[in-house]
């Protein structure tokens, strides 16, 4: 029997000497194909699939397997301990899993440690083309060997791959036999539907996933479990500040909205509240999701979402949040800060106004690795992103974080706090919030902060 | 393609409607489209933003939606214009040295970080060292951003009707995105369709043959992934063979797709006003072009039919790229199949798909350039090999000898 592998997919091929008894089609995964005329299985399943037919007695002449030559020739890698002990627990998983810890704690060094050790062609996946830079350089640290990239127009297949979550999903039918392992940064992003593909359609056996914010107990984690591995190792931020990570500080800064932005406000923040009321009428326990399609279906409901947006768009930035910002760069104008807003527009605003450089998505990658290098070197003091930063971008020793405003919840304010914790002599890092009173950023800043607590908590 | 909030779809228990644009669309169209006109040579994020309010007048809110984001990938950046709306270019006195924004940014906000006066004053003296306005540096400063740059519009200019299409084809395309499989009945110009679908990585299967309408083929086209749920993951490649559909003389094409959080089926057939792609060209390869030039001209007698009708070979359909039909007796006709890259179990696999498809006679010609191995060729197989020109004489020379070998057979 021979196993083929077709876009993604195993093809079961040559079936005429099975073992009488066997049924390909009892092994879980596998499901006959009418369109071809043959078995098929997610190419996730090979090893598994190749070690129960072998129990069962059948002969496999062929089967896929990672092509590309192996990487070797690693220089020696000083490990922290923990991430020593988060390496151990992966090998012991029988090297699938996922790593969970907080953000500056070296979550790279982990899967450079396991690239070397295990000694198979690998491809890590990262979420941005920022990411594959600072992953490529890190490597390059520690080893001589060809670096392969996928994505940003490049497709080189290397012994070490670095690929885009996009270019992963777009060509993953034609290189998911090349590797044996599979390192997933960011590891949160999958485990939800949207482009769990990627990792089905990869023979790798070994799996390592990286997060900082894994998904609640329930179907994504579940999900996440299949496709990567369980949780094999996890520490806090609690765990590991003081030592290994900055001390943490927060400030949450109460500010009103000026009378008319006040006026406006309430009166916007009530032409949604009717829309809201409606819905939740018809739809008891409705999703936010619900009341969007549904919201869009009528006046009011549009009304009542335009009117959401535009009160969104004054807390977002209004006057009071404005001086305050100013006083706070004024204050730490001698230490390096980061200014977190809602959107890119703010961003700009921010930007002209306090004459802080912005790093958005509509940087490019040159000028923007500039910045980061202007930053680190102390040319630059402070940088102003909306979403650019929330995530993985390995950011110099920024020391105050100033958190104007947030619009994707505590997931991505986790991420922000991240930014801050790199550990240094005697740095205390120092988180500001501003939060205009009498709305509803009062309950979001609460919620964030809860459940960063609630994380340290339960995994204490 | 446009997000599934923006799609005037009509769900109805188990099946979606797709609220194409027509006619009685054009007047809140052409006032868009107007409007769009006066915000050319302005900042695309103006244009989104003026999008994103009601027009002036009545439109129905989910149609407009869809014909704003579709229409405002129309609009394109100026080339090569870096500067502020009405000034392509910062330029400093003499005009012969000029700054792109990213220099104007860096200059900036390094003076700002090592200076202890106020903001006004780092602009002042920056622009100053740059013999620019300070205002003209303040407004230049982000002019390169996707967002900041001023839009042109389309040259020609989409009529509303024309518009209309457009806007159709993105809906139904962005309604497929979201498909698995399609399901496909058509009839004429299949070769196109299905030749796409292959190159996209997609399997082309009949899933039911209709004795009574051989000629309207009833396709399956799906991934290997489709297998095993609902993936979105050949969404894109489904919703790409769309506008090449509208060159078939007929087709109907169904499509169970994830909307709204649940599965419908969405119908879109010949006569839906959507916008068709460029026209198929006649021809794979300027080979094929000029071995059909150069039989046409030696065999007068004979009709050369570039791709007739499918063949149905098992639960795939066979393309061939040449029938040669005797214009008196049309009872002798050759089928003729050109292969330029080959191995030995792709040929194994064509012949077997020719024996199922019960084809009369069929000649192969095989580019001996590209070949595996001379070996490789089938035995008993009228084959006639070529380098870089197919010899039209030797072919007509083969199709004489079989066509006159099955006359004498059936004498």
């Amino acid at each position: 029997m021979r196993l083929v592998f077709d876009r993604g997919t195993l093809l079961f091929d040559d079936l005429t000497d099975l073992p009488a008894g066997v049924d390909i089609c009892q092994i879980a995964g596998v499901l006959w194909d009418e369109r071809v005329g043959g078995y098929r299985a997610p190419a996730r399943l090979c090893y598994a699939i190749v070690s129960e037919l072998r129990r069962r007695g059948v002969r496999i002449g062929e089967q896929p397997c990672p092509s590309l030559t192996p990487p070797s020739g690693f220089r020696p890698l000083q490990l922290r301990p923990y991430q020593e002990a988060a390496l151990a627990a992966w090998r012991q998983s029988a090297r699938r899993g996922l790593v969970v810890l907080p953000t500056g704690s070296g979550k790279t060094r982990i899967a450079l440690g396991a690239i070397a050790s295990t000694r198979t062609p690998c491809l890590c996946l990262v979420p941005t083309r920022a990411l594959v830079d600072q992953w490529t350089s890190a490597l390059a640290a520690v080893w001589d060997g060809p670096i392969g990239q996928f994505g940003d127009g490049v497709r080189v297949l290397g012994p070490v791959t670095m690929a885009t979550f996009a270019s992963a999903y777009r060509h993953m039918a034609r290189i998911g036999d090349k590797f044996g392992l599979l390192i997933v940064d960011e590891a949160h992003h999958f485990g939800q539907g949207g482009r769990d593909e990627t990792l089905e359609m990869s023979i790798a056996p070994l799996r390592l996933g990286l997060t900082a914010t894994p998904p609640a107990p329930g179907p994504a984690a579940r999900r996440l479990a299949s496709l990567i591995g369980p949780l094999v190792f996890e520490r806090t931020i609690a765990d590991l500040a003081g030592r290994y990570l900055a001390p943490l500080e927060r400030i949450t800064w109460r500010l009103t909205l000026d009378p008319d932005e006040r006026r406006e406000h309430d009166a916007l923040w009530e032409t949604y509240r009717q829309a809201r009321r409606a819905f939740e009428g018809n739809h008891l326990g409705g999703s936010w999701e619900d009341f969007l399609h549904q919201a869009a279906r009528t006046d009011d409901g549009r009304r009542g979402i335009a009117a959401w947006r535009r009160a969104r768009r004054i807390l977002a930035f209004p006057r009071r949040k404005r001086e305050a910002l100013a006083l706070l760069l004024r204050h730490h104008r001698t230490q390096r800060t980061l200014v977190f807003v809602a959107d890119n527009e703010t961003a700009y605003r921010v930007a002209r106004e306090h004459l802080v450089m912005p790093l958005t998505c509509d940087i490019g990658r040159a000028e923007r690795q500039a910045v980061l290098d202007r930053f680190r070197a102390g040319t630059l003091r402070a940088l102003v992103s909306a979403q650019v930063l929330n995530e993985g971008l390995d950011v110099p020793d920024a020391e105050v974080g100033i958190v104007v405003a947030g619009r994707m919840g505590s997931r991505e304010h986790v991420q922000r706090v991240g930014r801050l914790l790199r550990p240094g002599e005697g740095k205390r890092a120092l988180v500001y919030e501003l939060v205009v009173e009498q709305s509803s950023e009062v309950r979001q800043a609460e919620r964030r902060w809860e459940s960063l607590a609630v994380r340290e908590r339960s995994a204490a | 393609m446009l997000s599934e909030s923006d799609l005037p779809l009509r769900l109805i228990e188990e099946r979606a409607f797709i609220d194409f644009l027509g006619p009685q669309d054009e007047p809140w169209l052409r006032v868009l489209l107007a409007e769009m006109a006066r915000f050319e040579g302005r900042r695309r994020r103006e244009l989104a933003e003026r999008l994103s309010e009601p027009l002036p007048c009545e439109a129905p809110y989910f149609k407009r939606r869809a014909a704003a984001r579709t229409l405002l990938r129309l609009w394109r950046p100026e080339s090569g214009s870096t500067g502020p709306p009405g000034s392509a270019t910062v330029r400093r006195e003499p005009p012969s040295l000029a700054l792109r924004p990213a220099e104007l940014r860096a200059r900036l906000f390094t003076a700002a970080a090592a200076s202890e006066a106020p903001g006004a004053s780092v602009v002042d003296q920056t622009a100053a060292g740059l013999g620019i306005a300070p205002a003209l540096l303040l407004e230049s400063l982000f002019a390169d951003l996707p967002g900041e740059r001023p839009v042109r519009a389309p040259d020609p200019r989409p009529t509303p009707a024309e518009a209309a299409l457009r806007i159709n084809l993105a809906i139904a395309q962005a309604v497929l995105m979201r498909a698995s499989r399609i399901e496909l009945r058509v009839e004429g110009g299949v070769r196109p369709v299905v030749r796409l679908a292959k190159l996209r990585g997609l399997l082309c299967t009949i899933t039911d043959g209709d004795p009574a309408e051989p000629s309207r083929p009833l396709l399956e086209i799906s991934g290997p992934f489709s297998l095993f749920r609902h993936t979105l993951l050949y969404g894109r490649a489904l919703a790409e063979l769309l506008p090449h559909l509208a060159w078939c003389a007929r087709f109907e094409l169904r499509a169970a797709c994830a909307l709204r959080g649940r599965l419908a089926t969405v119908s879109v057939e010949s006569g839906d006003p959507i916008f068709p792609a460029a026209p198929p060209t006649l021809f794979d390869s300027r080979l094929e072009e000029r071995f059909a030039h150069d039989i046409a001209r030696l065999a007068p007698d004979w009709d050369v039919i570039r791709e007739p009708e499918p063949v149905r070979a098992g639960t795939t359909l066979i393309f061939p790229d040449f029938l040669l039909r005797h214009r008196i007796h049309p009872e002798r006709q050759v089928l003729i199949e050109i292969i330029g890259f080959w191995t030995a179990q792709y040929l194994a696999n064509k012949l077997e798909k020719l024996r199922q498809a019960e084809l009369p006679v069929c000649i192969l010609c095989v580019d001996e350039d590209r070949a595996c191995a001379p070996d490789d060729l089938p035995p008993g197989m009228p084959v006639v090999p070529f380098r870089r020109r197919l010899d039209a004489a030797a072919v007509l020379r083969q199709v004489e000898r079989l066509t006159g070998a099955a006359d004498s057979k059936a004498a």
